[in-house]
Formats: C-alpha cells, structure tokens, sequence
C-alpha cells in the first residue's frame, strides 16, 4: 500500500542514505566462547570499574 | 506532524532516535514480544513513538513502504499507532532502505526519549550545549576488553 500522502513532498529528516551497522547478535552469540564474551561486555559495563589511565 | 508535538515547547522535547531492525527472508518469528516490550516503554513513560513504518526490499532492491496502520491485526499496537506524528517523508523511505539487504523486511522506529528530556532542559538551563552524541557498539567494548585483558596477560 503507499505512503500516506502527508508524507510526499516533504522534506525528510534523514537527509543522506543509511550505512549498515554490524549486526551486534554476530559478534555475541557464535565465536569460540560466546558465554565469555557476554561476561567480558557485561564485566565493561558494571558498575565501579574504572579505567586504568 | 500532529499537535502533540507542536503544542510541546521544543525546550521539553526529549532526544528523538530511529532503528532499523531488519528480518532477513524467512528469519522473522513475530510473537508478539517485541510490541509487548515496546508497549511497556510507552506505558512506563520511557519513550513516545512518533512514527513507525515496515518496509520490504525485493531481490530487484525495489523498496516498498507500509504503514503501520495497513498491518492485519496490529493488535495493542493499535494504541501506539493513533499517536503516532508521521515525521517521516517519502524520501527518507530510500535513504533507511539503503541499509537493507535484497529480499529482507524491516521495520523502522523513531522514537522521543522522554526519559532524557528534563535532564536535556537542565543541561540547557544551565547554559550548557550538546556537541556530541552516539551510540558505543558492542564490537568495540568487546575488542577494548580483549585488548585490555592481552595487554595485562602480556604484562604478568
């Protein structure tokens, strides 16, 4: 079915064409340790760590 | 666009972001978890949709865009789709497309962070500009860790 036409002729707020980005679910789930790499994301995003510079 | 977003100041407008999730050809599974998860967003107040279209990629890369209001029993989407803006134009349809693969379907959000909008006005208030956002993927804390951990394996 079309667009409704309210959205024809605008101008849109994209503004250029969209690149894709990495599909997260590759880089978690296969790999040789996919449970460790969700600890490894997880263990980077907790709470009270700190950077070491 | 409909009144609930002209008739708010632009100062109370939360940040507004988009995604395209895109289901490869015969990779989709609706269950209807993901309306359940985005209709528990809305109700709680977290985020407001403003527009939502599904669209399909042929094999040609010849692009179709529907409205949510054309899906068969949306169901208690129903709700959302009566608020939505229609900010989205024609135009944008190919430039969200262009991330699609040949035959795949995707649906496209765009969505208002209620959550972030009164934290954005006091940063504004307080004369402070916004000259960067983003988004971190997870691929990069991922490497940044494996990194960090190779390095002080290295080190012992």
């Amino acid at each position: 079915m079309p667009l409704r036409a309210a959205r024809v002729g605008r101008v849109g707020v994209i503004g250029h064409p969209v690149a894709k980005t990495a599909v997260v679910a590759k880089a978690v789930t296969p790999g040789p340790a996919p449970i460790a790499k969700t600890a490894v994301v997880a263990a980077a995003v907790t709470p009270g760590r700190r950077r070491r510079i | 666009m409909t009144d609930t977003m002209t008739d708010r100041s632009l100062d109370e407008l939360g940040p507004v972001d988009y995604i395209v999730v895109e289901f490869p050809a015969g990779a989709s599974s609706f269950t209807g978890e993901m309306a359940k998860e985005l209709l528990a967003l809305v109700d709680s107040g977290t985020v407001r949709v403003i527009d939502a279209l599904i669209l399909t990629k042929d094999a040609d890369g010849s692009v179709e865009a529907r409205e949510l209001a054309d899906i068969d029993e949306l169901g208690p989407l129903q709700a959302v789709e009566a608020q939505l803006a229609e900010l989205l134009a024609a135009e944008d349809v190919e430039n969200l497309a262009a991330a699609m693969d040949p035959g795949s379907t995707a649906g496209v959000l765009i969505w208002e962070n209620l959550w972030a909008a009164p934290f954005a006005s006091a940063a504004r208030r307080s004369g402070g500009q916004l000259i960067a956002d983003g988004r971190i993927p997870i691929q990069g804390i991922i490497a940044s860790i494996e990194a960090d951990e190779a390095a002080t394996t290295e080190g012992d």
